[in-house]
């Protein structure tokens, strides 16, 4: 009875998270000229429209490039920090892990707005133009990834057994082959996973880029809500699903590296 | 000679974080002082920003009618929802980790997880064809002979029903993770003891994840103080909350001052209320904290 009723909760509330997204997917084959139920009929229509318009095609792959830009960034600039912070000895390590982990913490739209006012200050100051260009959209972008990057390699670099890598050093190993040989294969899980939330998390962002996007310059999600304010089309709908598929790919691909759920 | 080690030593491996902490300084730091910096100076409508070290911009958010609403309001539709995530999700969560470990489970928690990442644009699009007058709903209700206009586009109620269930997963994956390091064997000595199933929870659970419904109502209550894209695509242009506001002063208005001292207003309501929440909790539950 008890099992029955927590049963019957689990399902109400998930549905009432996962049933809109279903019926998005849905109604983006209904030949409705507006997204309006019940369907007229059904059509791949939507998707044709969607993939000819500019501002959602165009949107998809500057949010690609950013994202992917974004990730390679908080990569670079990550894994190295997480090993420092892992395996150095230095004072102030918790608050360099705080501050590394902050802009995770600080609202996207705060943090979206310091930037773009910084960025126009700094133009104001040198003439160089940050703020609508793709480097402004890049460094906003990096600070959404960089945490994810941290946070999944400081934990692959902290449950790691680092005997293996003495072992291999005894054995006569010069220490970049331990590093290439050892090292990186072992927290290759969490590099790979720290990558991928990286790349997810930026590519979905909106609050962050909503200042920070120039004429000609949208991201996808930028994109959906301008479409948005002035259309209501199941167009919609096909961008949705198109993103949908997206993300839940590449999170069946995480899985595979991490259980999902420990990275919150 | 003292033992102290050299400089070089105590710095041990420190370089390679460098790189990564001037990107955050510049990157968000750097910004987050100038903006508070911005928040004193002056607008002018003709040079946009005037150098200056006045409270003008505070007193004028505190002193107008409609910003001291536009927080109330935020403040209040955050509380809400927050509360009402977690009276949902506590339950979910804790049926979650008591479930079976399996694929089926994975898969379970792939539809909490899933949604969480699927951004706020498009979770916000699908429940405007829900909450819509010739909507999902709508229509689900016309059929059992409900009808006539909703009325939940452009409402308070709608703005709250989309936000719960934009937040839900986030609430749900915080409580659950502090489910999962809780022994069943616990439940089991109460239940063998007598206890009832609400007894148990209320009396042996629930202390215990008391850190983790903290930890879950301020990510929630956060992320609703900041929520852009429910308030502005559901709520339409007649309903302001902050996150919006902040948009609109900073780049439509382009009063950068009130943008700014708008922004440290929210920043600071948010940590705020959050950390006297936390404080509030730990006093008055000090022995079930841990």
């Amino acid at each position: 009875m008890i099992r029955f009723t927590y049963a019957a909760i689990a399902t109400i509330v998930i549905g009432f998270i996962v049933l809109p997204l279903v019926l998005i997917v849905w109604m983006s084959f209904f030949s409705n000229p507006i997204l309006s139920f019940p369907p007229e009929g059904y059509t791949l229509d939507w998707y044709r429209r969607a993939w000819s318009m500019s501002d959602f095609r165009g949107g998809f792959f500057t949010s690609l490039q950013i994202s992917l830009c974004a990730t390679v960034l908080a990569l670079v600039l990550g894994i190295p920090a997480s090993m420092a912070l892992v395996r150095g000895s230095f004072p102030g390590r918790d608050t360099i892990t705080t501050l590394l982990m902050a802009p995770m913490l600080v609202p996207a739209i705060v943090g979206g707005s310091a930037l773009f006012v910084f960025y126009l200050e700094v133009e104001l100051l040198s003439g160089v133009q940050v703020a609508g260009r793709l480097a402004g959209l890049i460094i906003a972008h990096g600070l959404i990834a960089l945490p994810w990057v941290v946070k999944l390699v400081t934990t692959a670099l902290t449950g790691m057994n680092q005997s293996v890598e003495e072992a291999a050093a005894s054995l006569g190993a010069p220490a970049r082959v331990v590093f290439l040989r050892i090292t990186v294969p072992m927290i290759w899980p969490g590099v790979v996973a720290g990558g991928l939330f990286a790349f997810v998390n930026s590519f979905i962002d909106l609050e962050k880029s909503l200042f920070l996007v120039g004429p000609g310059r949208t991201t996808l999600q930028i994109a959906l809500i301008n479409y948005l304010e002035w259309n209501f089309d199941p167009t919609i709908g096909a961008v949705a699903t198109a993103q949908i598929t997206f993300v839940t790919l590449l999170l069946l691909v995480t899985s595979r590296y991490v259980k999902l759920h420990r990275a919150f | 000679m003292p033992s102290s080690p050299p400089p070089a030593a105590r710095l041990r491996g420190s370089g390679p974080v460098l790189p990564a902490v001037l990107f955050v300084l510049a990157g968000m730091i750097a910004p987050l002082a100038l903006m508070l910096r911005t928040s004193f100076d002056r607008f002018d409508p003709e040079t946009l920003i005037v150098s200056a070290l006045t409270l003008d911009n505070y007193l004028r958010f505190f002193e107008t009618p409609f910003f001291r609403e536009v927080l109330g309001r935020t403040i209040a539709i955050s509380a809400l929802s927050t509360a009402i995530c977690l009276i949902l999700g506590l339950p979910v969560a804790y049926y979650l980790a008591r479930f079976p470990t399996g694929a089926a489970k994975s898969r379970l928690l792939m539809l909490i997880l899933v949604p969480l990442l699927i951004g706020n644009a498009v979770r916000t699009s699908a429940w405007m064809l829900i909450l819509n007058d010739h909507g999902v709903l709508a229509a689900g209700l016309a059929r059992l002979g409900i009808s006539g206009p909703l009325g939940l586009m452009y409402s308070a109620s709608g703005v709250m029903i989309a936000l719960v269930s934009v937040l839900l997963p986030f609430m749900i994956i915080t409580l659950n993770s502090v489910f999962e390091g809780i022994e069943t064997t616990l439940e089991e000595a109460a239940g063998s003891l007598g206890a009832s199933h609400l007894t148990t929870m209320r009396r042996v659970v629930l202390p215990l994840t008391l850190p983790g419904v903290l930890a879950g109502c301020v990510l929630c209550f956060t992320l609703s103080m900041n929520a852009y894209a429910t308030p502005v695509l559901i709520g339409g242009p007649k309903f302001h909350m902050m996150a919006p506001t902040v948009y609109q002063q900073i780049t439509e208005a382009m009063n950068w001052p009130f943008g700014s001292a708008l922004a440290f207003v929210l920043m600071g309501m948010t940590l705020g209320l959050t950390v006297g929440l936390t404080l509030a909790v730990q006093r008055r539950y000090r022995r079930w904290m841990a």
